[in-house]
């Protein structure tokens, strides 16, 4: 390699305020969101984080099972979409076997999103605090949702005016 | 004389090399720099070299280093991918900068180089490797064994040695652990490179301390993070399956478990 | 500046650093400086393996192995230290093996051993399976194993800490060992360490050469700087240039190669080494072979349309079985040379390895300030030390072992020195000297660069002082050096930074390199006979009456403040062997 080479340097965006810093007082370093703390996280020994990730593997399947048969049954067969009234949910419910397949639907469903919407907010919020209201937000939610349709599945009276 | 001509085949080789030009090519080496003590602002700076398309990205960033900028900062030692220094991100892939050739790498296009993500960036592409080395530690990295000690040596099979072949060729150079999205946005995942390590105990039939860095593998920060994205395995310089290692240990907590 | 207090202070964390602090930490109060991080010595880069004689698949015994150290070593071995490194070798590969190290294994779960060169089966008989292996990764599996054990002890790191002084105090005439001096690479802040021992395992200084197997951070810092002391460096002049490196680049092609079978070949396809050694072949020990290929390409049968290298032939290996034992070197032959090593011969020429020469030490790895007189306090091991067990020329797997036995010896004799004795004063300013160095050197407006320098040095070094010498060469090297030492008087850098200033630290190695350059073109000079890694062809045949005895290059600053290079000369320890021709 000989040293005449032609050489080029171009810097691409300016620099502001270049003067501020020096040998003796630099800049500060350019942290990523969250660094890892110098203490070591306490074990919590507990298998919490495991059961977490069966139950969306095990969820996953069996909802593909419900939702796929909900969707079917909706939305295809004996004239599709056009059937669903208020008489044919009443129908349906007044069946245990599907009061028990929309209510183990929604509680899957509620529980696998949550979870899902739980790992996202625990690898993208960057504050504690952002983190702690945006889950505080989500479990409030789910628990409505989930409370409100558990108490609509039984308590459906047919007879409504 | 004779020494002569040795050393005169010797530099006509290189010079053959050199004096050529034909095969040279002109690179655009586009580095993320920073300095603190200029400025708080990281910037993109290109460099236009004339390279051998055989030559590394490591030799590139030393021409920058020795014959045009000298403040150019970065880490590297044995320059043939076994001591894990030169870990960076290339054109948006983190690779070992010594065993990444230009022409692999189609230098038609500007070449970008940053430091690796996830990590304090010290200057230009230096990085605080100290979270990273504290993961390591944090999963137990060595060999625990109860009862007294053989004299002679402890056997295993070769079966057993296969076990964890693959992830005893770890060197530790972060390019795994700082590819990985969870790592990006916190640091506190132990990541792939001391999961990695952990497997090359966790597997170890000599080893009996297997239940406790599962343990530890078994919490928030541990294995159940990992979302199979895959870029620590395309990462790898060593080309270990770091993926499959954190799943083999993710079954070894079902398992143990059910 | 801050100044930090400790027993032990071992500089390095290669393997013969880390080998120590694992001893020295269980011991005594340790700390351990190094300018890498700790898994990125160059240990990781050796490959083929460990000898001792486990005579876990053939029949095998230590006795052997010191013979073929010795001989190996072309006599120049001090044969005493021979012995306890073949016999302390036994152990140091168990307690390897029971720190976990993955070594391979035999069918019956044993460590399996394979042939490398200069092993031999009695006295030289046929080639014997010594070498203890994990693939061609051992130096990585051994580097990480000692880290491994390092983090179970808890060990104290001072990570980029880059030792540029040593501090010796005159206590009754006798100067004792005070400490060091280190700059942190990450602020440039001075720090002075204050200790009862120290141990020097800074590992080598090859990167004076231009096609080296060695890694750029190999700038003999230890050496230097025990040298500016005033301490003797011995048998600089031997270096060992390994017959196996990819050609141009220089990057290692491990010995393992030869040793599951590969063959060097000419340009006619001829199995050249059956000319040089009919016995060992391929296998014979690393200067003769360097010395065969050079010998094909002078003469004319060098591969290539510049004939400048030779063949290291795998191909008719089944891929399994440099799928299984040599993984890693075949992948550099695809990396770097495109190359398929199952279906084509990789192309190779010797390159600058290991330096046999540094600073001198007894048995118990302490530092010697002349022929007998110990520096109270101060240790090495590893490359940078001399002890001598690898003589004119090491043998391969030698080096792996001498570490671990050397690096285990001086971290227990360094600990309990250091719980024995109290700490010595720190000598009057002790920072003094290297805040001069690294401010001068930053602050220096001088018109030369390091990289020109550094470049002429290598240029001058591969083909004055490489695998042929002679006096003409050699005196051509020292003039060189010393013109470019003049040179180095108005070198500046470009970084006036503090933070991370590796162009400040490029500039202080280079310093190193050409102080160590110079003492090994001295002592080569003066050695007017061919024995071992050093070959002068107006000399070539070794001189048992005038020459079978060790260097010993002394700085020495004149009242004007010149510096010269005093050599000396120090008897070779022989117990049982007389010299003998060597033949493989």
């Amino acid at each position: 390699m000989s040293a005449d080479t032609p050489v080029d340097a171009v810097e691409l965006t300016s620099t502001s305020g270049a003067s501020a810093f020096s040998p003796d007082n630099p800049a500060p370093v350019i942290e990523p969101p969250r660094a890892r703390t110098k203490r070591t996280p306490r074990a919590t020994r507990t298998n919490f984080e495991l059961y977490g990730w069966l139950f969306m593997r095990l969820s996953g399947i069996v909802l593909v099972v419900l939702v796929l048969g909900h969707l079917l049954i909706q939305l295809v067969l004996d004239g599709g979409v056009s059937k669903i009234g208020f008489a044919f949910v009443a129908g349906r419910w007044a069946n245990p076997f599907w009061q028990l397949w929309d209510l183990t639907m929604l509680w899957l469903a509620m529980l696998h999103g949550a979870n899902g919407l739980r790992t996202v907010i625990n690898d993208y919020a960057e504050r504690d605090a952002t983190r702690s209201w945006l889950k505080a937000l989500l479990y409030t939610a789910t628990a409505f949702t989930v409370l409100l349709g558990t108490l609509v599945i039984f308590t459906f009276d047919p007879n409504i005016q | 004389m004779s020494t002569a001509t040795v050393d005169n085949n010797h530099s006509a080789a290189l010079d053959a090399a050199e004096s050529t030009d034909a095969h040279l090519i002109t690179v655009t080496l586009r580095v993320r720099r920073y300095n603190p003590e200029v400025s708080d602002q990281a910037s993109w700076v290109d460099y236009k070299l004339e390279m051998d398309p055989k030559e590394r990205v490591l030799d590139a960033l030393h021409k920058i280093k020795w014959e045009i900028d000298g403040t150019l900062t970065f880490r590297r030692s044995c320059a043939h991918g076994i001591c894990g220094s030169d870990a960076m991100r290339i054109n948006g892939r983190n690779r070992l900068a010594c065993k990444t050739l230009l022409k692999d790498i189609n230098p038609e296009k500007p070449i970008t180089v940053e430091p690796i993500k996830g990590l304090a960036v010290l200057k230009d592409l230096v990085v605080d490797m100290e979270p990273f080395f504290q993961a390591y530690r944090d999963v137990m990295p060595f060999l625990i064994t109860k009862g007294n000690e053989p004299t002679r040596e402890r056997l295993q099979s070769s079966e057993d040695r296969e076990r964890f072949d693959d992830t005893t060729k770890c060197i530790l150079c972060a390019a795994c652990t700082s590819s990985c999205p969870v790592f990006w946005n916190d640091g506190q995942y132990f990541g792939p490179a001391a999961i990695v390590n952990a497997h090359r105990f966790i597997f170890d039939s000599r080893d009996e301390a297997a239940e406790q860095r599962l343990e530890i593998l078994n919490d928030r920060d541990g294995v159940w993070r990992c979302r199979t994205t895959f870029n620590c395995t395309d990462a790898c310089p060593r080309g270990i399956e770091v993926t499959k290692a954190i799943q083999e240990v993710k079954r070894a907590l079902i398992t143990r478990r059910f | 500046m801050q100044i930090h207090k400790y027993d032990t202070v071992i500089v390095g964390a290669g393997g013969a650093g880390m080998r120590a602090a694992i001893e020295a930490t269980k011991r005594s109060r340790t700390a351990v400086l190094t300018k890498l991080y700790p898994t990125r010595s160059h240990t990781g880069a050796a490959q083929g393996g460990m000898a001792a004689a486990l005579a876990n698949v053939e029949d095998d015994n230590w006795e052997w192995h010191t013979f073929d150290t010795i001989k190996g070593g072309d006599y120049l071995v001090d044969q005493d230290a021979a012995e306890i490194l073949a016999k302390e070798a036994i152990d140091a590969v168990l307690d390897l093996e029971k720190m976990g190290l993955p070594f391979n294994r035999t069918p019956e779960g044993r460590i399996d051993q394979r042939r490398f060169g200069g092993h031999t089966r009695n006295h030289g008989e046929a080639a014997v399976r010594r070498s203890c292996y994990a693939a061609d990764r051992t130096g990585h599996m051994i580097l990480q194993t000692l880290y491994q054990n390092c983090v179970k002890e808890g060990v104290e790191f001072f990570n980029e800490f880059y030792v540029l002084d040593l501090l010796l105090t005159e206590v009754d005439g006798v100067k004792h060992t005070a400490g060091v001096v280190a700059y942190e690479l990450a602020t440039g802040e001075i720090h002075v360490f204050h200790a009862k021992a120290v141990i020097f395992a800074s590992g080598g200084n090859g990167k004076f050469f231009k096609v080296t197997s060695n890694a750029h951070t190999l700038t003999g810092d230890g050496q230097a700087a025990a040298f500016r002391r005033g301490l003797p460096l011995e048998d600089m002049e031997f270096f060992q240039f390994h017959p196996t490196g990819i050609w141009r680049m220089g990057i290692l092609l491990t010995e393992g190669a030869r040793g599951e079978g590969g063959i060097l070949r000419n340009k006619d396809g001829e199995r050249f080494m059956e000319k040089y050694a009919p016995v060992m072949k391929d296998l014979a020990s690393r200067d003769v072979v360097s010395r065969a290929i050079y010998t094909e390409i002078r003469e004319g049968r060098g591969c290539g349309p510049e004939g400048d290298h030779v063949y290291l032939d795998l191909t008719h290996l089944p891929p399994e079985q440099l799928d299984a034992k040599l993984p890693d070197i075949t992948e550099f032959a695809r990396t770097y040379l495109g190359i398929e090593p199952y279906t084509d011969p990789v192309p190779i020429q010797p390159t600058a390895h290991y330096a046999m020469g540094g600073i001198p030490t007894n048995v118990q790895g302490e530092v010697l300030s002349d022929n007998t007189t110990v520096v109270p306090g101060l240790y090495a091991a590893g490359e940078v030390a001399c002890v001598s067990v690898h003589g004119a020329n090491r043998l391969g797997t030698n080096s792996l072992l001498d570490i671990n036995v050397f690096g285990r010896r001086s971290g227990i004799a360094a600990a309990e020195y250091a719980s024995t004795h109290d700490f010595v004063e720190l000598p009057e300013d002790p920072e003094a000297q290297v805040i001069e160095m690294v401010e001068s050197m930053r602050d220096a407006t001088g018109n030369e660069k390091v990289t020109d320098i550094r470049k002429a040095l290598q240029e001058t070094m591969d083909t004055n002082a490489m695998v042929f010498r002679t006096e003409q060469t050699l005196k051509q090297a020292v003039e060189d050096i010393a013109e470019l030492k003049r040179r180095f008087q108005r070198v500046s850098v470009q970084d006036k930074g503090k933070r991370y200033n590796t162009d400040l630290l490029e500039a202080i190695e280079l310093g190193n390199l050409l102080d160590l350059a110079e003492v090994l073109a001295v002592s080569a000079l003066a050695r007017k006979e061919s024995r071992g890694g050093h070959y002068r062809e107006d000399f070539p045949n070794r001189d048992d009456v005038n020459f079978m005895r060790h260097t010993m290059a002394y700085r020495e600053v004149g009242d004007d403040g010149t510096e010269t290079i005093r050599l000396d000369y120090k008897p070779v320890v022989q117990t049982r062997y007389q010299p003998m021709e060597r033949k493989y």
